[in-house]
């Protein structure tokens, strides 16, 4: 529609071959907005452009000085057309550059991105468990639920357990200050300074120090903690407190019954060490693994957790080898502690997803559909 | 806040205008210093719009011209109630500070 058919021969002021020069021109430089605000905005725009052209063209002057007052406008007008174009195109700019910035790293699969994002809030509270665990207090916590008066809490640490005692809480402030990346930059420090290649093959090094690194890239490639608690439920948020409380208080702390002599381990009292212990142990960890495999997001999230849960395996099969038989490290019931079998798997398993992704992404793009389908995103449920 | 964008709310705070009635209306608040061109003014929605302070009303069409109407928004009367807020701080202390009588201007 141009607005110079519709208004031929009628009185506006602007005679009509004036107009239609206008109007072209008018038309030739609102080719400088984007698109969606032409779409949107030029036949408003072009509407009121003549509105207060012909209201110019009312204003009584001698003929030079009326000519001057239009043309002058006119030009006006254009150049506002080209400052205004320019406004928007900056503005769009940068709301993209700050959108670049925000989600530069951060997964694209919404899918991974969520369960990254859960990841973010579980992993700093493991961390923050196992940190408090070189005190004692999950293990006093855990003894006074269970009666068992071994356990008291420490103030005492060695230097090696400095980088974790001090690096997890570093990580947890700064990720409930929403400061990811800081986090993740404390996460990385906290699991370089606790010396996973020392050559000391302890699982509850590889598991700090595996849980710093999946805080890390949790921190560093998803939205943050934010988005992940929205994501938890209140069951999935209470399963996963029992979980670190009892990761903290039976496991963490477990380097007191494997590398103590058999009799130490006996010592400790069936609550902590024994059977029951372990069968409690497996239970949450099948009550979370269940509860995760109900939606997509969760099932990320267990396949992201299972990165450091996997030495706590090799621990958890040498305290039952232990409770089993009796002796501390399980004799030769049980399978032995070395750093391939501690960091090999979960090195393998991340290789996997990161792999599979990789692959997923290739695919959907060769077949040009998105990666993972739009939708309503799940919750966490576990 | 920028003075158009001031304008443009003072503008819409009296009810729900079209693009030619918002530059008039701002010409007329102004006493005439500012005149808004269609440039400037639909830059200025533009922004308003994605901050959530004007929103879009009725559309008509009058002599064959389109007549989109926008209003402002509870978020837009905030923001300019709290720049009417700001500005008249401001006013307070200059007019004190200048001796003018009673603070005021």
């Amino acid at each position: 529609m141009t607005w110079t058919a519709e208004l031929e021969g009628r009185s506006g002021g602007v005679p009509a071959g004036r107009r239609v020069r206008m109007e072209r021109r008018y038309r030739r430089l609102l080719t400088l907005y984007p698109r969606a605000h032409r779409r949107e905005h030029a036949e408003e725009m072009i509407g009121v452009l003549f509105a207060a052209a012909e209201a110019d063209a009312r204003i009584r002057a001698p003929k030079p000085v009326a000519w001057a007052l239009r043309t002058g406008q006119h030009v006006a007008d254009c150049a506002d057309l080209v400052a205004g174009a320019a406004r928007i195109r900056g503005r769009m700019l940068g709301q993209r550059v700050r959108q670049a910035i925000r989600s530069s790293w951060i997964v694209r699969d919404p899918r991974w991105s969520d369960a990254l994002a859960v990841i973010s809030v579980i992993a700093p509270l493991l961390l923050l468990v196992a940190a408090l665990a070189e005190f004692h207090l999950p293990q006093a916590v855990a003894s006074s639920l269970t009666g068992d008066p071994h356990w008291r809490p420490t103030a005492t640490l060695g230097l090696s357990d400095l980088p974790l005692a001090a690096g997890a809480p570093a990580v947890a402030v700064l990720a409930l200050l929403r400061l990811r990346r800081l986090a993740g930059l404390a996460a990385i420090a906290a699991a370089i300074g606790q010396g996973p290649l020392t050559g000391y093959a302890s699982p509850v090094v590889a598991f700090t120090v595996l849980l710093a690194c999946t805080a890390a890239a949790a921190l560093l490639l998803s939205p943050g903690p934010g988005r992940g608690l929205a994501l938890l439920t209140r069951g999935g948020a209470a399963l996963i407190g029992a979980g670190a409380l009892i990761l903290g208080g039976f496991s963490v702390g477990g380097d007191v019954w494997l590398a103590s002599p058999g009799g130490f381990t006996k010592g400790l009292g069936s609550e902590v060490t024994g059977l029951p212990g372990d069968l409690l142990i497996a239970t949450v960890l099948v009550a979370v693994a269940v509860g995760c495999l109900r939606a997509p997001v969760s099932r990320r999230v267990l396949a992201l957790l299972a990165i450091p849960v996997i030495p706590y395996a090799v621990l958890w099969q040498e305290k039952l080898a232990s409770d089993l038989f009796g002796q501390a490290g399980g004799a030769s019931a049980s399978i032995p502690s070395s750093l391939p079998l501690l960091y090999l798997p979960p090195l393998l398993l991340a290789g996997v997803i990161i792999a599979g992704t990789w692959v997923a992404r290739r695919r959907a793009i060769r077949q040009g559909t998105p990666a993972s389908p739009a939708g309503p995103r799940s919750a966490v449920s576990a | 806040m920028q003075e158009p964008t001031f304008l443009i709310l003072t503008a819409l705070a009296a009810g729900a205008q079209h693009g030619y009635g918002i530059m008039s209306d701002v010409t007329r608040i102004s006493d005439g210093r500012v005149r808004l061109r269609a440039g400037t003014l639909y830059a200025a929605l533009d922004r308003l719009k994605a901050d959530g302070m004007v929103s879009s009303d009725k559309e008509e069409v009058v002599d064959g011209r389109l007549r989109r109407y926008y209003r402002i928004t509870d978020e837009g009367t905030a923001a300019l109630a709290a720049e009417v807020r700001r500005i008249r701080a401001n006013a307070a202390v200059a007019a004190s500070r200048l001796g003018l009588a009673g603070g005021t201007v």
